[in-house]
Formats: C-alpha cells, sequence, structure tokens
C-alpha cells in the first residue's frame, strides 16, 4: 500500500492512500495527486537510489490509470573527453515507480520568504 | 494522532480554532489540497502568498476590509530628497543619505537585531493550530533518522547534507535554513526561506504550522535541490532575515 502526504494548512498533513483493496480511494487519489501536478505542486517520491538504499525524487508526473509516478532521473555522467573524442549528447532518462509501492510528500508552490 | 476529546479539548482554549477549522472545510470543498491560509487581521502580519495561487486576490480583499475598519495608517513625515541607500555590514543596518534644507544627512534604519521579527513571528503563531503542528511532528518522524528527530524535538534543528551537491543544510524551525560547504574553509553559503502557499509579512512565520515549513524544505533538497534553490529567497548571513 502506497501513500503520499499532503502539507496542509489546516490539517498539518492529510494523507492520500494508494490500495489495491480500495479502489475507490485510490481513484480519488490519483485524481488528486494528478491536479496537484498540473496545478505545480512538488511531489517528492521515494525510489531505490540503485545502490541498495532509498532516497527521494520528483515526480513530474502520473498515470491515473496505472496509477504509476513519472520520475526524472538525473541525466548519466557524461564521459571524460579529450580533443579526438567528441562529447557524447546525454538525455534525461524517465523512472516509472508504482504508486501501490512507495510513499512521497506533496508540497504546494511556495512564496519566498 | 491526537484523538478526537483531546483535540476539542485543546481547541477550547484556542479562540482561532472554530475560523481555522472553517477554512480547513472550505479548502476541501474546494479542493484546495493545501489548505487556506488564515488572515490575521493585523495591518503588521499581512499575508504574502504565493503568486498563483488561486485565492490571492479574495484574501486581499479580506485583509484590506478588515485594515479599513481600522482607519487609515498613522501619517508619515515628508522625507526629504533621498540621495542614497546602502547596506552597512558594520551596524547591519540600512544607512541612507538625504539632503534636507540644502545640507546632506545620513541616518541609519532597520534594527540591529532580529527582536522584532521575533516577536512577529510569535504573534502570528495564533494562525496554528497544536492539533497541526502535531501531525506535522508525526510525518517528520518518519521521515528522519532517531538521531535527527531526537535534535529537531529538543533544539528545533537537524542537519543534513546533499548527497548530490555535498551541501549541508541546518533546518529550522521557524527560521531560515542554512547552506553550509565544508569543503575547504567552512563557510555559509546563504540562508534559504520559502514557504509553501505563503507566510506571514516581517516575520518567519508561514501559513503551514512551523514544522511542515522544515519537512518542505527538507524533501525539496532531497528530491530536487535545483527547485529547492530557485524556490527560495536567498538571504545572505549578515542581514536579519536570515535569523542568524
Amino acid at each position: 500500500m502506497g501513500e503520499i502526504g499532503i502539507l496542509n494548512v489546516g490539517a498539518g498533513d492529510t494523507k492520500l492512500v494508494f490500495d489495491p483493496n480500495k479502489p475507490e480511494d485510490s481513484a480519488r487519489a490519483a485524481r488528486i495527486v494528478r491536479d496537484m501536478i498540473q496545478r505545480g505542486f512538488a511531489i517528492l517520491v521515494e525510489v531505490d537510489d540503485g545502490k541498495g538504499g532509498k532516497t527521494f525524487a520528483r515526480a513530474t508526473d502520473f498515470r491515473e490509470d496505472t496509477y504509476e509516478y513519472i520520475i526524472a532521473d538525473d541525466p548519466a555522467k557524461a564521459p571524460e573527453t579529450d580533443a579526438e573524442t567528441p562529447a557524447v549528447p546525454t538525455r534525461r532518462r524517465r523512472r516509472v515507480v508504482p504508486a501501490t509501492d512507495t510513499r512521497g510528500v506533496a508540497v504546494a508552490r511556495s512564496a519566498g520568504g | 494522532m491526537p484523538d478526537q476529546q483531546g483535540v476539542e479539548l485543546l481547541e477550547q482554549f484556542d479562540n482561532w480554532a472554530e475560523l481555522r477549522n472553517k477554512l480547513r472545510e472550505v479548502a476541501v470543498r474546494h479542493s484546495e489540497w493545501a489548505g487556506i491560509p488564515m488572515p490575521l487581521f493585523d495591518r503588521d502580519l499581512s499575508l504574502v502568498m504565493e503568486p498563483k495561487y488561486p485565492l490571492t486576490e479574495v484574501i486581499k480583499v479580506v485583509e484590506q476590509v478588515h485594515h479599513e475598519e481600522d482607519g487609515p495608517p498613522d501619517d508619515r513625515i515628508d522625507p526629504a530628497t533621498l540621495r542614497n541607500t546602502f547596506w552597512s555590514s558594520r551596524d547591519r543596518c540600512w544607512v541612507h543619505i538625504q539632503e534636507q534644507d540644502g545640507k546632506i544627512v545620513w541616518f541609519r534604519s532597520g534594527d540591529f537585531n532580529h527582536v522584532a521579527l521575533m516577536l512577529a513571528t510569535l504573534q502570528a503563531s495564533k494562525a496554528w493550530g497544536i492539533e497541526q503542528e502535531r501531525n506535522a511532528i508525526d510525518l517528520l518522524a518518519t521521515l528522519v533518522r532517531h538521531h535527527q528527530f531526537k535534535q529537531y524535538l529538543l533544539t528545533g534543528m537537524l542537519l543534513e547534507s546533499s548527497k548530490r551537491s555535498g551541501v549541508f543544510y541546518l533546518f529550522r524551525r521557524l527560521r531560515p535554513t542554512i547552506a553550509m560547504s565544508f569543503k575547504g574553509r567552512p563557510r555559509v553559503l546563504c540562508t534559504l526561506c520559502m514557504h509553501p502557499i505563503g507566510y506571514y509579512s516581517d516575520s518567519w512565520a508561514g501559513a503551514m504550522a512551523p514544522t511542515d515549513d522544515v519537512i518542505a524544505h527538507l524533501m525539496l533538497m532531497r528530491g530536487d535541490e535545483h527547485m529547492f534553490w530557485r524556490r527560495c529567497n536567498q538571504h545572505p548571513s549578515w542581514v536579519k532575515q536570515s535569523g542568524i
């Protein structure tokens, strides 16, 4: 079961749950996550760091039909180049993370301070 | 999570609880997922909102109405022609040079310490409920290690470094986050100030409970450090807004 906490003025934080046994709750949560992304919320989701541990990454999109976050990975480090070896352009890779398997925090757009 | 009876008991002593709860209900009805910040009806603590927040104009109107009921602000003395203004790092204040009756005069303005900011922040605490702060602390507990959580509970601060950049961040309750580098000579890079939705002017108080602001800083740093720096106002360590 995955969940996401939305930092909230009136509640401290409110929780959305992605539970395969509760399809209505999951559908509602999916709608809200999609809406938040469109409104500019930052959705920070826990992901594998590739070294056996966990880290957080920002979801740039969300698939409502499959309940998956789309994470844009950092671009792969460019190889060392010299005068004879041209630089290889890198492309930002995207990763898919199931919302039912992870947790996250949603942060609204901000005013400075 | 505090039980409902406990919350109701707390709210009996909180004159702002009813308004806070009503705003929460309205926010849910209107799909404002981060909630609606509470105007404090205080000219010195007006809300500074995130520019695209949909209810910004409504809140401005509400605050404006209240200010009009208070009456016009005090008259200000007509200033002479201002020639120049600069920041004095030594005295931690602004120095103004102006012309008066054909003579050049100068004076200092701004506070030498940040007691006024502290008092304004204390005033703004009306906006938050104990329940909201408690929920935020419960969430923070799931996001940091035990020693960080203990440090935060006991000191109001926690330290974490970015695996990406190597920058150390001292996250503080009700103060901007301090970004530090320990590569070579240890130094403060700057302080980072940011509040989701909005904050109360001339204070360190955000619209959300204090620990929610800390969580916002921590999570943005972890998940998208570039966005964290982009969204923050960056204050040098020597100005009072830095809280140092």
